[in-house]
């Protein structure tokens, strides 16, 4: 108790380990692959035109998805997250 | 198809791993609705787990733990059996001194894969260079971390085993092949090179798509406001001492004290709780 009184936030590495814990809850699991929410996937999906379209997963499989359920499912979890991310960045900042 | 989670828990002089099992099956079951299954050769009468499998502890050799200052007997050589002893179609297995505290973990029931484990692991405090911990051998062989690994009943998952039976049951002959310096057999460095057999030494394996945050064992932890939030103290490579609290993030705790001690705080809550 006493060396933590005395111990300084660490702020450098609090903010690598909240990148850490984000970009791991970006990580979802849809149509029998892995996927990862973020700008990269969501501008790939806007690219298919059709409903239907076959990705690589995560793990490099193809996979068939439904292209709108899947971008729908990306765009809620990475907003989701990065709305998280950004509320402990702000209570982190306030540490000493 | 069923799922849960096996913890293996073989006490040793120092640590009470029934007890960190027993705490970490509360977690499982609040954040992963999962039941949690033991591996144990110690009486057990309490309700935490949906199944107590009882086993011989079988000594991989021993191990200095720094947090201790002493060298314990580790009982960690029976690992290679989980796929035979799992009462789950599907299992995730973790080390008794793993940390649930998120619901990250089943994700990996979702994934299509047959077998998954961590390929990278880092300090959470940032303190520790990693490269020699991620590797194994003196040839610095990739290192997969057998701290939490999914697994479906499958020929692939069994190869693995398998495999790793091999290396257990020949640990001189791959201590010797990999250049091993420490006689203690780790399954970390098993599963390695039981991922090589099995991938036809490509190395291209399937693995958890994050990497394995750990507390080293001269980072005091202690928990923090909340249930899931904790608090690491460390001195950093300027000899100052800082700390950093964490929520809702799972992490190995290598330092087996310190997870003890929050363990029996736990225990000693509860038992107030209930008695009052």
């Amino acid at each position: 108790m006493i060396a933590h009184a005395r111990a300084r936030f660490d702020h450098v590495a609090a903010k690598r380990v909240l990148k850490e814990k984000y970009e791991a809850r970006m990580l979802f699991a849809l149509a029998g692959g892995m996927w990862q929410a973020g700008p990269k996937l969501l501008t790939v999906l806007a690219t298919c035109p059709d409903e239907s379209a076959v990705l690589l997963d995560l793990y490099e499989t193809p996979v068939r998805v439904d292209v709108r359920e899947l971008e729908l499912a990306a765009q809620q979890r990475w907003q989701e997250q990065m709305n998280g991310w950004l509320a402990e960045h702000e209570e982190l900042r306030k540490q000493r | 198809m069923t799922q849960g989670v096996l913890i293996f828990a073989f006490n040793n002089e120092e640590t009470d791993y029934l007890a960190m099992a027993e705490w970490s099956a509360g977690n499982i079951r609040r954040h992963l609705n999962l039941p949690t299954s033991v591996v144990t050769n110690t009486e057990y009468t309490g309700t935490a787990f949906d199944h107590v499998i009882r086993a011989d502890a079988e000594s991989g050799g021993t191990r200095y733990f720094e947090d201790y200052n002493s060298t314990v007997t580790w009982h960690n050589a029976g690992r290679v059996d989980a796929y035979r002893l799992t009462p789950y179609d599907q299992t995730i297995v973790l080390d008794a001194d793993y940390v649930v505290a998120s619901n990250n973990l089943k994700r990996l029931l979702n994934a299509n894969q047959d077998f998954l484990c961590h390929r990278l692991a880092f300090d959470l405090a940032g303190q520790t260079d990693m490269r020699g911990l991620n590797t194994f051998g003196n040839y610095d062989m990739p290192m997969w971390w057998a701290t939490v690994m999914m697994f479906r009943k499958s020929n692939t998952a069994q190869y693995i085993f398998d495999s790793m039976q091999m290396v257990r049951d020949n640990w001189q002959h791959y201590r010797d092949l990999y250049n091993i310096d420490r006689a203690t057999y780790r399954n970390d460095f098993a599963l390695s090179i039981a991922l090589g057999i099995v991938s036809g030494h490509t190395m291209k394996v399937d693995e958890i798509p994050w990497a394995l945050a750990s507390v080293m064992p001269n980072t005091q932890l202690m928990r923090w406001i909340d249930t899931d939030s904790y608090i690491i103290t460390y001195t950093d490579s300027d000899q100052k001492l800082k700390h950093m609290s964490f929520e809702g993030l799972d992490f190995h705790a290598m330092g087996k004290k310190h997870l003890g001690d929050i363990v029996e705080t736990d225990r000693r809550t509860r038992l107030l709780d209930s008695s009052n």
